[in-house]
């Protein structure tokens, strides 16, 4: 029986590719952690949902943990689909990370100038961000095709 | 093969004038053009003339309706520093402004000469360069500046003028330097209307243009070889478009085509619409800045290049309005102009307002044949440099010399193979010498002096077979290049061109063009509506507001400009910087502690390995 040959031409990922990958899957562990910490901070596991969710038109600090957690909950989700995409060199995945990346990073600028700051997040964008911007990169990924690609 | 219509020549003997009237160019303008090229006598009788003095005060020397020609250029014995100028139009009240700002509606009404300006340059220029451009435009608040209403007086007395002189005229001189004989076309135009008509960079009493035509004689004939006009943002080379350059240079009949742009009166080879930039006059600290923030962006981050800080205007060279020029109704006339015509050679100043705009671009230009400094103007003393030409011999010419340079290396070859062949057996004579004194030390002084000598006549032979070598190179190059002339083929039409000069094309530009010229004219003023709401509604949280309002202002442009992943990479870029700023400025220690760990690391690696083979 003939074996299946290897196919030898497959394009060679740059070692970009792999530290955005490793980086989205730390960033994914840190969003869990952070979708689990409020509800541990507010006994959830423990007690169940008991308290009540609005005082008036203001939101109670169990909705509000609630809702921090179902918003980093989509953003893990989100950063699974990137991910899965990104493994799989699609275009679309490129631009949602840039996009994503960008905004965590304002968002991670914003907290931190006014006293909250997250460097994890931070290193973990920052090199998210010089990892997309590489020129080979955005050459596996149909960003740019202005010069022959060495090496790919 | 093309008609001969595309390649008139003339007979050597022809009469300067004739000789103009030959090749004069077709000239094509935009609709809405106000201003043609006029009559400068016509001009300078409606004018005044002036005189500011370094102290900042000004002397009226000749008052409006007595000025002439000849008046204008008695000698006047004057300070350093002191600049003369002519004043077209006098100061206007409030209510004259009001008054010819309505004459300019009704005129352009009766005319129907209207102007749309279409996807203008606000939509083509990014949001930074916009930014830059509501300040460039305020500074006009501080800077000396031409009203709107002397822009609509002077289309009004222009329109007057014509009317008196329904002319449209040429200053024509013939120069003739290094075998090529140089028609100037010079162009006069009342007022450049730039900023007030046509959104460009600057309006200004007066304005000179000029283009030139390079012939060279051949068999008693003068034949048309080169074609140039000054342009925004180009110089020497760039200038010139070769006659039979079809791609980039319209022949009618044989005549030039040349498209100007609207208001500034610039010369086009192409119809269509040129972005022309203006660099900000910035400090040097800031420009070294902006030098090496570019050279990191571009050279370590790989990133296109780009520049806030140049504001895109656009010249509308559509060539849709009035055409003049040779086979039309609106034809030339020819006035012959040289050193000896009085009001060229004897008047230094400027031909219309003096505007104190230290920039000098709202100031009027002066003549043909000078800068407004009083300096002599290169493209009057040098009209071959102007374009490039001075290293471009005429063809005719061209060949005689590449003979000429031919048969003086293939001379110097012969000389070189019978020095080389000399020079190589005296250097194997000194080598044997040398071989013989081996193993004699009492001869030990005569062998140093000996290697010396031998080392000198070794890299002269060196050299000799160097010079040989490359000119052997040169001569099979220039060879080749005989030959094709030899043929009657020429060398590629623009491989002169550095940077050409190429329209717009602004369909293929946007992807919503209404919505990003609308987007385009109110985003500034939204921006500012935003700052200044978010002052009033939330102050503590100004500088984090500010920020995410800027980058929601410039992410919308992007989509409406078709650059979202352009703009989102640097935005994100520009973030990820601030960002490594601060985990550095936080974690140096750390940084360093890890980067030379690593290091350490890397190394133990390779030395191990290298160890264990």
């Amino acid at each position: 029986m003939a074996k299946r040959k290897k196919n030898h031409s497959r394009k060679k990922q740059p070692i970009a590719v792999t530290v955005i990958a490793v980086a989205i899957v730390v960033l994914f562990l840190i969003r869990l952690y952070q979708v689990f910490e409020p509800l541990f901070r507010q006994q959830v596991f423990q007690n169940g949902i008991t308290g009540r969710l609005f005082e008036g038109w203001k939101l109670t600090s169990l909705s509000m943990a609630l809702l921090s957690s179902v918003s980093y909950f989509i953003l893990s989700l989100a950063g699974i689909v990137v991910l899965i995409g990104f493994l799989r060199l699609r275009r679309w995945s490129w631009i949602l990370l840039i996009a994503w990346t960008g905004l965590s990073l304002l968002i991670t600028l914003i907290n931190y100038f006014y006293g909250q700051p997250n460097y994890a997040v931070m290193l973990s964008n920052v090199i998210i961000a010089f990892a997309l911007s590489n020129a080979d990169v955005q050459r596996i990924f149909g960003i740019r095709s202005d010069e022959n690609v060495p090496g790919l | 093969m093309s008609p001969a219509s595309e390649h008139p020549t003339a007979p050597a003997n022809t009469s300067d004038l004739e000789l103009l009237r030959q090749f004069e160019p077709v000239v094509y303008y935009t609709k809405g053009e106000p201003f043609f090229p006029t009559d400068v006598a016509h001009y300078v009788q409606d004018c005044s003339l002036w005189e500011h003095y370094p102290d900042g005060h000004e002397d009226l020397l000749v008052k409006q309706g007595q000025l002439t020609v000849e008046k204008l250029v008695e000698p006047r014995p004057a300070a350093f520093g002191t600049i003369r100028f002519l004043r077209y139009i006098e100061n206007l009240n409030l209510a004259e402004a009001a008054q010819v700002l309505a004459d300019q509606s009704r005129l352009r009404a009766k005319k129907r000469n209207y102007f749309h300006t279409g996807i203008g340059r606000l939509a083509r220029g990014g949001f930074l360069p916009r930014l830059v451009d509501g300040l460039f435009s305020l500074s006009f608040l501080l800077r000396g500046r031409v009203s709107l209403a002397t822009a609509a007086a002077a289309e009004i007395d222009y329109s007057e003028l014509f009317k008196e002189e329904p002319k449209y005229i040429y200053y024509g001189r013939v120069a003739r330097q290094n075998g090529w004989v140089i028609l100037q076309y010079w162009f006069f135009y009342c007022f450049n209307s730039w900023r007030s008509g046509f959104h460009g960079v600057n309006d200004h009493e007066s304005d000179w243009e000029m283009i030139n035509i390079y012939l060279y004689e051949e068999d008693g004939r003068l034949v048309p070889e080169w074609v140039a006009c000054a342009s925004h943002d180009f110089k020497g080379d760039d200038l010139r478009r070769r006659w039979d350059d079809h791609s980039e240079l319209d022949i009618e009949d044989g005549h030039p085509v040349i498209y100007a742009g609207a208001g500034s009166h610039a010369s086009y080879f192409r119809q269509g619409e040129y972005q022309a930039e203006i660099n900000l006059p910035l400090p040097d600290w800031f420009t070294g800045l902006e030098r090496a923030w570019n050279k990191f962006w571009t050279e370590t981050l790989n990133q296109p290049a780009g520049s806030p800080f140049r504001i895109p205007f656009i010249d509308f060279a559509r060539g849709d309005g009035l055409r003049i020029g040779p086979g039309g109704p609106q034809i030339w006339s020819p006035v012959l102009i040289d050193e000896s015509t009085p009001w060229v050679s004897q008047y230094r100043g400027l031909w219309g307002l003096f505007a104190r705009d230290p920039i000098s671009g709202e100031n009027a230009p002066a003549g043909p044949m000078y800068n407004r400094d009083g300096s002599p103007r290169g493209s009057w003393y040098d009209p071959l440099g102007f374009a490039g030409l001075d290293k471009v011999p005429p063809p005719p010419q061209a060949l005689v010399m590449l003979k000429d340079n031919c048969a003086a290396i293939s001379r110097r070859q012969e000389e070189l193979e019978q020095l080389t062949a000399e020079k190589a057996v005296g250097l194997q004579s000194l080598g044997v010498k040398m071989e013989g004194m081996e193993g004699n030390p009492h001869l030990a002084k005569q062998h140093a002096a000996l290697e010396k000598t031998l080392l000198e006549l070794a890299a002269e032979v060196r050299a000799l077979r160097r010079e040989r070598s490359e000119n052997s190179a040169l001569l099979q190059g220039l060879t080749q290049q005989l030959a094709r002339l030899e043929a009657g083929l020429k060398d590629e039409p623009h491989a002169h061109i550095r940077h050409l000069a190429v329209p717009d094309k602004p369909a293929q530009t946007f992807r919503f063009d209404r919505a990003a010229e609308t987007w385009a004219a109110i985003s500034l003023s939204l921006l500012l509506f935003a700052i200044a709401a978010l002052i009033f509604i939330a102050p503590k949280y100004i500088w984090g507001g500010l920020t995410v309002i800027v980058l929601l202002f410039l992410v919308a442009e992007s989509i409406l400009r078709g650059a979202f992943v352009q703009t989102i990479t640097r935005i994100t870029l520009v973030l990820a910087m601030i960002s490594a700023l601060i985990l550095f400025f936080h974690f140096w220690k750390w940084i360093i502690l890890g980067g030379l760990v690593a290091i350490a690391a890397f190394l133990m690696f390779q030395r191990l390995r290298e160890l264990t083979g």
